[in-house]
């Protein structure tokens, strides 16, 4: 579904990624690990056209997005999920739902998919006319959730979904990337907590320093290792 | 107390191009985060392309108003070209710099254009004041404030019920999820520079129609009035403009009306001087611009 090929991007003189490939099959769940400063922000950037790579390809279906601008890569079907939520803070929910839709542009089947969004996230229907800045961390996921699913995406790209959420919020996070995959949303989901991560991903890359050192399906290979590694960013030679 | 209503009206429809002047500033303040300096001197190129083709062709005043916005809008696009593109959502002061630069250029043109210091402008309306009740109004005052209001009123409607004014909004609050969900946030920036110059050019239009003249100080005293008027009413934020705009008039028409008509640009500068010391935010913008910016350092 997704194929990264030796993907490199820097800002200015600092290349955050030196040549990263991965891919992410349809369906599934994806689970990309790593310590802070590893480059899995730059790397979702990348992906869904913010950063420019200086180099090598993103294939979507067999399509080449790369190099592609945002608005182009998510009326292809590519959605992010960015880290730190970033919502629309002086919109409302709705409006943040609204503007999600951009790329559709006026199709009659947009205040549909408002409502199954309500659905699926009852409290945002609560709070369908405040200002998203004033809603609480887990709600402003929800909505980030909710507004990316808003573009109808083949593949969602999730940016940290956990961070700074309270356990039992993060607990809920999980329990809806879980749904989404069921009803059939593929998944790239980078994720600190490594944990939580193995436990719902089908397969996982671990990346350290701007290179992917790693990747595996949970469970089979040295689980302890690869967790410590993701916390503590070690770099001892590859297992 | 006759007198405190009639200067209050006065001032509210000299107020109403005030309000267009920081309507058009607030769109690109609020979309680029930046100041425009050069944005009175497009409204000066769009009024002397009008004063031109007048003296030059004889045209009327409802053809000059059209070459008024057309060609603010146009001197608009480039100064978005020259002097905004090319420096991204980075080094904000480089913006402001050249915007100067273009300024100065533009103000050089227009004397080039037009070497006299004063030239005639069509009127829209001419007639005499008459007067309703015990209030006395001017025909053009009366026009002023309907079309301003008519175009703040399709600005406001444009941003809340099109595609392109949902991608305002989204750049307005926060230019990286903007980009994020797929607005397309360089075309936006371009379109709304070009809408924010056109509004400029009607507000341009309609204050040189009711002076009868232009002369090559009018970019600097349209910068100057749209910035305060931006200032009082807040930031970035149009329905501020608006209310900054009327304020300022209604200021002015007051303070005319007590200490003389040669105090009416020293005023407007007490005003913004008043402001930046009392409220910095502006009446309505603090608040927003503050989330903004809290936003932005979280990142």
């Amino acid at each position: 579904m997704l194929e990264v090929t030796d993907i490199a991007t820097a800002y200015g003189k600092i290349e955050a990624l030196k040549g990263v490939s991965l891919s992410a099959g349809k369906g599934r769940i994806t689970c990309l690990l790593g310590p802070n400063g590893a480059g899995k922000t730059t790397l979702m950037m990348t992906i869904a056209g913010i950063l420019k790579p200086r180099r090598g390809s993103v294939r979507l279906d067999g399509e080449e997005i790369a190099g592609l601008p945002s608005a182009r890569i998510v009326s292809r079907g590519l959605a992010l999920v960015p880290e730190n939520r970033l919502v629309f803070p002086q919109m409302s929910v709705k409006e943040n739902l609204e503007a999600g839709a951009f790329q559709r542009a006026r199709d009659p089947a947009i205040a549909e998919d408002i409502e199954r969004m309500y659905q699926r996230f009852p409290r945002l229907k609560d709070r369908r006319d405040q200002l998203a800045g004033t809603l609480s961390g887990g709600e402003q996921q929800m909505l980030a959730v909710a507004r990316a699913l808003m573009s109808r995406p083949r593949i969602l790209l999730m940016d940290e979904p956990s961070l700074g959420l309270a356990p039992m919020v993060v607990e809920e996070v999980f329990r809806i990337v879980g749904d989404l995959n069921r009803d059939g949303v593929t998944i790239l989901l980078v994720e600190q907590n490594a944990h939580l991560a193995l436990k719902v991903a089908h397969h996982f890359y671990l990346m350290e320093q701007g290179r992917v050192t790693f990747s595996g399906e949970p469970g089979k290979l040295a689980e302890d290792e690869v967790v410590q590694r993701a916390y503590l960013g070690t770099r001892r030679a590859s297992a | 107390m006759i007198d405190l209503i009639q200067n209050t009206l006065d001032g509210a429809m000299v107020g109403s191009s005030y309000a267009l002047l920081a309507l058009g500033f607030t769109l690109i303040f609020g979309t680029m985060r930046r100041l425009n300096l050069a944005y009175g001197p497009t409204i000066m190129a769009g009024a002397y392309l009008g004063t031109y083709a007048s003296l030059r062709f004889g045209i009327g005043a409802l053809p000059v108003a059209i070459v008024v916005v057309v060609g603010a809008a146009l001197v608009g696009l480039y100064v978005e070209r020259l002097c905004f593109r090319p420096f991204g959502d980075s080094a904000a002061i480089a913006s402001m710099v050249s915007s100067f630069a273009v300024w100065m250029q533009i103000e050089e043109a227009a004397t080039l254009l037009l070497p006299r210091h004063l030239n005639a402008f069509p009127a829209l309306v001419a007639g005499p004041p008459f007067t309703l009740g015990p209030f006395l109004f001017r025909p053009e005052h009366l026009l002023m404030l309907a079309v301003a209001t008519a175009a703040a009123g399709l600005v406001y409607w444009a941003l809340h019920h099109t595609r392109f004014g949902l991608g305002v909004r989204t750049v307005i609050d926060h230019r990286r999820a903007a980009e994020i969900v797929g607005v397309p946030v360089e075309r936006v920036l371009m379109l709304a520079f070009i809408l924010a110059s056109a509004i400029g050019g009607v507000a341009g239009f309609l204050i040189a129609a009711t002076d009868h003249q232009i002369t090559p100080m009018f970019g600097m005293w349209a910068t100057t009035k749209g910035l305060i008027a931006m200032m009082l009413g807040g930031l970035g934020s149009v329905p501020g403009a608006i209310a900054g705009g009327l304020a300022l008039g209604i200021i002015e028409a007051h303070m005319q009306w007590a200490f003389g008509p040669q105090v009416r640009d020293l005023i407007a500068w007490g005003v913004l001087f008043a402001v930046l010391a009392l409220w910095p935010g502006g009446l309505m913008g603090s608040r927003r611009l503050a989330d903004a910016a809290a936003v932005q350092r979280r990142l």
